[in-house]
């Protein structure tokens, strides 16, 4: 286990290297091309976050068993920070890119749906009090509210068409990514995702243990 | 079998027709929806009389009014059973799917009067550009005011169910209704400006098949949200 | 050129200092879960 970590902090390191070091530059834009390897692993993460969130949630609904909302919490938690690094990399990539923070471009619009959604996740939960109505509630609202995601990726590529093109959107959909690019890219995403699993278990492993204290407390 | 299905269709009508009753008793709901609308129709007409605006706005505009009027009034249908006590009995009279259905139902119904008032209204203040595609434009209206009622009768439930804030609704729905709001923006735009089915209709496919997966959807998962 | 260099040694400091900070939270919880193991 613990070799893994060390192995994932090498790992990162190496993608700082080549984010830096080996990829070229691309797009026409110079060295702020690179700011791909991080903006796009986080906005990854935060949808994979809700994704497993999501997930834990019917579980929920299907158990009743409290654990499933409680990791749930967890990852919504991750992933709203994650949809936020992501959402700002974006907004400042665009202003260098085309020279507004932010102008409504249908990724940047998907994005901050998803940040509302987490937003929106969370405020329902302070709004209830009851321990399992709260779980209940909040589960529902997180699968409603993912049926409206796949629809707003698919909004992207037709309204795409009628607006100025998207350089992140025309090279992900078939123009050949440089091969040095594509491997920084993809190290990138798999360490990204190894930083949001570890950060997801310590949260849990940390939850797990306070109650243990708490109810401890309580007993003892 | 036949009369318990029998049973299940006559319930609904039952509900509905209650909340019907209780609602032109009170005008409640209704008149608040149509006064929101227009009052925000007024203040856009006399803010815009200027200037021609383009089908684009104009599509814009007519959302807003109808998706904040549904706003202020959608709420209602479940809040109103929680704030007058008749939530429980609600809940024990009848199957989840029964109520979930009538009040989506109600909704659609509040929906539709809205739009009954709202569209002519602003085609004679606003003067879009004269459609001869009324049906086209039409037929996004009331596709959207489903999609709308869709999911706002399932959020409004949690709502209620979640301490009864009417505030809440807004901040939940917006996002889930983005996509939405933003296709039938884009449709009824084209649509006003006298565009044929084969350019929107990709616009219209999206909007029927986001209808029916989330009524799917709220009819699977209402009893969670209803039960105790 | 040489601003990317300032880049890439403030991210792998930043990022250092994260991977310690996990390190030692890790470390910390599994003293913790061994402490109630018993």
């Amino acid at each position: 286990m613990n070799l893994c970590k060390y192995l994932l902090g090498i790992w990162m390191i190496l993608v700082l290297l080549g984010a830096f070091l080996y990829a070229p530059t691309a797009l026409g834009l110079g060295h702020l091309s690179r700011i791909i390897y991080f903006h796009v692993p986080l906005a990854w993460v935060g949808v994979l976050a809700y994704f497993i969130a999501m997930l834990n949630s019917i579980s929920y609904l299907k158990r009743g068993s409290l654990l499933n909302d409680q990791i749930a919490v967890v990852n919504a938690e991750i992933g709203l920070i994650f949809t936020l690094l992501a959402t700002v990399t974006g907004a400042v990539f665009a202003r260098y890119t085309w020279g507004v923070f932010w102008n409504w471009d249908p990724r940047q619009t998907s994005i901050f749906v998803l940040l509302l959604i987490y937003g929106a996740y969370f405020i329902l939960r302070s709004a209830v009090e009851d321990e399992e109505k709260r779980a209940r509630m909040a589960s529902v609202f997180s699968i409603i509210a993912f049926i409206s995601v796949p629809f707003l990726v698919f909004i992207i590529p037709r309204v795409y068409a009628t607006l100025h093109p998207d350089p992140i959107i025309s090279f992900e959909s078939g123009f050949q990514m440089d091969s040095k690019m594509f491997q920084v890219f993809l190290a990138s995403l798999i360490g990204f995702t190894g930083i949001y699993g570890w950060i997801a278990s310590l949260y849990y492993r940390y939850l797990v243990i306070r109650t243990r204290i708490e109810g401890d407390l309580n007993n003892g | 079998m036949v009369s318990k299905s029998y049973g299940w269709v006559d319930a609904v009508l039952a509900l509905i027709k209650k909340d019907l009753i209780d609602e032109c008793r009170t005008r409640f709901a209704f008149t608040s929806i149509i006064l929101f609308a227009m009052t925000t129709l007024v203040m856009v007409s006399f803010s815009t009389g200027a200037f021609v605006l383009d089908s684009g706005l104009h599509a814009a505009f007519l959302w807003i009014i109808i998706f904040f009027s549904s706003m202020t009034a959608l709420a209602r249908s479940f809040i109103k059973e929680e704030e007058q006590g008749t939530a429980r009995i609600l809940k024990i009279s009848t199957t989840p799917e029964v109520v979930f259905i009538a009040k989506l139902m109600f909704n659609l119904v509040m929906l539709l009067g809205l739009l009954v008032v709202l569209y002519p209204l602003y085609l004679v203040l606003m003067n879009p550009p004269a459609a001869n595609n009324n049906l086209l434009v039409m037929l996004f209206l009331i596709l959207g005011s489903s999609c709308l009622a869709g999911t706002t009768t399932i959020l409004a439930a949690i709502v209620s169910q979640a301490g009864a804030k009417h505030t809440l609704l807004p901040i939940i729905a917006f996002p889930v209704l983005l996509p939405v709001l933003l296709t039938a923006i884009r449709g009824t735009g084209l649509a006003l400006v006298g565009n044929f089915l084969n350019v929107v209709l990709p616009d219209l496919i999206f909007l029927f098949s986001f209808l029916v997966i989330i009524v799917t959807a709220s009819l699977l998962l209402f009893p969670f949200v209803w039960e105790d | 050129m040489a601003d990317i260099y300032i880049v890439l040694i403030v991210s792998l400091i930043s990022w250092a200092g994260i991977f310690f900070y996990l390190i030692r939270l890790d470390l910390c919880l599994k003293k913790m879960e061994k402490r109630y193991e018993e």
